[in-house]
């Protein structure tokens, strides 16, 4: 952290942005926690429904609340007349990103302004599996396929993407995916849909701008990128001899180092568990790549503590899930979107505008030349 | 732990040579350290963009070229035109605008911000507005014209007929006033989104869903809508008391940084005066009965009139119909998104602020779904 004379924190590190009760990031410890859950408590137990709810409400539903919910989810996942219209006139090579900001722009547009609330989260997270599995298939020049109202939220995300039942192992391992990503803390897209609510805008605006922020490689933007140097490493005649002459070439090593983390990220413990169960090809490369990436890093900055971040073993999840790799920022955003809903709903209950301040570092006011007298 | 400051107030959060808005002094300064009355007189709109992305102002050479780019750059691609028709013409504007700017930056694969594409993304607002406009009136969109500068065509799209010279200066003159200012809420998110390593296109589409909020670009229309209600300066009196003891908000006054008259309004004010000389006059009584009230009420509080009032009443002279106003703001503002992000590319370092815990102690266990 360095601080000017004037304050400017880079990257706001270490500010604080907003008070919350969804979800805390407790990087010395390792700990996710949602709502007061550890996330290792939630993973593998709950569904994603009950999670997003959680998120929501503040509790875990009861029975009847989450038949509710998922009978809400059900009957919203088809899209309206115009999303539809507007999800065809994209070219069908265009970034799944570009598709899901634009398709979720074009769904949820209004004739008034909408203020946030419960129902309007239910429904914007419904339609992301339909518009990510609609775009799927046209690309693949197949037919859409309807949702089923008789599966749960990860099961339909699959059937509708191929078309067919997944096995339970499949549809269990996306659930748990979709937990571990659902919330975490102040990140830069949550922190991009708080800015957007605090104007008193729209949930489906907050959404968008979210998912313009998930985009970057520097947030969401990278878990694809894992297996691509997976994939170079794996072929390279010797790992480490390749790894070193990258960080000669100031390659990036994808999947490691976390602004809060300052131990193993607890997403990433239990992503790797299911990768050694579901993915042995990709967990017998991605362990030793991790073993040597880590020894590396170390080398270099000692003092910094160099952790596996949540992309490393989501990439060998989301493949053993069949997953294509260009739909897994896309995956992550349908997780996410159930913590930027319950950010934007806590916002706009505790509103204040989030306008920071800037430093000038321009020059000093002066007299504008006319346009004839310019050299 | 750090300090909580709600709304990150007071908090530094970029450096900058794009704009500043000296609160105190009541200045706003351009890239280039020029202040804004002192570009009003001088730059049109594309002269005030190209300051913004290049910190000096263009020479006529440089000028001409720019005002071919954008005028070469107008047209929507097939995929903003489908999206476009896909909406209902009663739809949010904004919520079409960002829609539609959404689909004609979407890309095969994530590009880098560049200069040319602020250039051409600056360049298609008019088009989108200017169909949004015709498309509430009924009417097909009319096609951009290339002999015609941005304001002048941005008009144009949205009449169809000839632009009357002295709406296009009133046009022209408030999207220069509007172009940048610090560290807004729109502008923070597109610094925001920019941060991750994101594409333009996906930071000034958060910039738009930022602005459409009442809390900042929403607040022109807010604006108009209460000098409607009010109706008549001889009505101001009354109804901004029983506003008042109603507790509602006056729109148009109140800004987080100046304490002093806002010069944009100032500027906006004096052409008020002939622009929509009728509004002007309730206008006018109504910005000295409610800076009265304010003031009597929160003698402590600095209790100007902000750009947004004045605005209002300028955008109505030059024709707009109200539900625009917003568009409007964004197609004057789009050149300061795409000026911090270029900005921001020479440094970047993802924006990812902390949060304070106020939730239940971590560690209870959750209940099985049958025991709930």
């Amino acid at each position: 952290m360095t601080a000017g004379n004037s304050g400017y924190v880079p990257g706001l590190e270490g500010i604080v942005a907003s008070q919350t009760a969804i979800s805390m990031v407790d990087g010395q410890n390792g700990r996710l926690v949602y709502q007061g859950y550890v996330i290792a408590d939630l993973a593998e137990q709950m569904s994603f429904e009950e999670v997003a709810f959680l998120l929501w409400e503040g509790r875990l539903p009861t029975r009847a609340e989450l038949d509710a919910l998922s009978l809400e989810l059900a009957g919203h996942r088809a899209l309206t007349q115009a999303a539809n219209i507007a999800l065809d006139a994209l070219p069908s090579d265009t970034d799944p990103m570009d598709v899901l900001r634009s398709v979720v722009s074009v769904q949820g547009v209004e004739h008034r302004l909408a203020r946030p609330t419960v129902p309007l989260a239910i429904h914007a997270t419904a339609s992301f599996p339909t518009i990510l599995a609609m775009f799927y298939r046209r690309q693949l020049g197949l037919e859409p396929i309807q949702s089923r109202s008789d599966l749960g939220h990860a099961a339909n995300y699959l059937y509708m993407m191929n078309g067919k039942e997944s096995s339970p192992d499949i549809v269990q391992a996306l659930n748990t995916y979709l937990v571990l990503l659902a919330d975490h803390g102040m990140n830069a897209s949550t922190f991009t849909a708080r800015v957007i609510a605090s104007t008193e805008s729209d949930l489906t605006s907050a959404l968008v701008g979210a998912i313009g922020a998930l985009k970057g490689p520097a947030h969401g933007g990278a878990p694809s990128a894992v297996i691509e140097q997976l994939e170079v490493i794996g072929a390279a005649p010797d790992a480490e001899t390749h790894m070193r002459d990258m960080r000669k070439r100031k390659d990036k090593f994808m999947g490691f180092g976390h602004r809060v983390y300052r131990v193993y990220d607890p997403r990433a413990k239990i992503l790797k568990e299911m990768c050694r169960r579901m993915n042995p090809k990709f967990y017998a490369l991605a362990t030793r790549v991790e073993e040597i990436a880590l020894r590396i890093l170390h080398e270099e900055h000692p003092e910094r503590p160099q952790s596996t971040n949540v992309e490393f073993y989501s990439a060998g999840v989301l493949q053993a899930i069949g997953l294509p790799k260009e739909y897994f920022t896309p995956t992550f955003a349908a997780a996410r979107v159930a913590g930027w809903s319950a950010h934007v709903l806590e916002q706009a209950a505790h509103n204040r505008i989030i306008r920071p301040q800037s430093e000038y570092i321009g020059p000093e006011p002066r007299k504008p030349i006319p346009l004839a007298e310019r050299a | 732990m750090a300090e909580f400051s709600p709304g990150l107030e007071g908090v530094v959060a970029a450096e900058t040579a794009v704009s500043e808005v000296d609160g105190e002094g009541g200045r706003l300064i351009y890239r280039g350290g020029y202040l804004i009355e002192d570009i009003v007189p001088v730059a049109t709109y594309e002269e005030t963009a190209y300051l913004l992305w290049h910190g000096e102002l263009p020479t006529e050479k440089e000028l001409a070229a720019l005002r071919q780019q954008m005028a070469a750059a107008r047209g929507l691609n097939r995929s903003a035109r489908g999206t476009l028709g896909s909406m209902e013409s009663a739809t949010d504007p904004m919520d079409v605008l960002r829609t539609v700017v959404s689909a004609q930056g979407a890309t095969r694969s994530l590009t880098k911000p560049s200069l040319d594409e602020a250039v051409a993304l600056t360049a298609v607002f008019p088009t989108i507005v200017g169909a949004i406009a015709r498309r509430r009136q009924g009417q097909e969109p009319v096609e951009p014209r290339v002999d015609l500068g941005h304001a002048a065509n941005l008009l144009w799209m949205m009449e169809a007929k000839e632009p009357d010279p002295a709406k296009v200066h009133l046009v022209d003159t408030y999207l220069v006033l509007l172009a940048d200012h610090g560290l807004n809420a729109s502008t923070f998110a597109a610094r925001v989104v920019a941060s991750t390593g994101s594409d333009l296109t996906s930071c000034v589409v958060g910039a738009i869903a930022a602005l459409k909020g009442p809390a900042h670009g929403g607040a022109t229309l807010a604006a108009r809508n209460m000098l409607d209600k009010i109706g008549s300066a001889d009505n101001a009196e009354r109804w901004l008391t029983d506003a008042h003891a109603r507790k509602e908000r006056f729109s148009g006054f109140g800004h987080r940084v100046y304490r002093t008259y806002d010069p944009r309004a100032k500027i906006l004010r004096e052409m008020a005066k002939t622009a929509a000389p009728e509004l002007y006059k309730t206008a006018a009584r109504t910005e000295e009965v409610a800076l009265r009230i304010l003031h009597e009420a929160h003698p402590d509080r600095p209790n100007a009139t902000n750009v947004d009032f004045w605005a209002s009443v300028v955008l109505t002279g030059a024709g707009v119909p109200k539900e625009l106003f917003t568009t409007l703001f964004a197609t004057s503002r789009v050149a300061g998104w795409t000026a911090h992000v270029l900005e921001s590319m020479s440094d970047l370092r993802l924006i990812r602020p902390a949060s304070r815990w106020i939730g239940p102690q971590p560690g209870k266990k959750p209940a099985q779904l049958a025991k709930r």
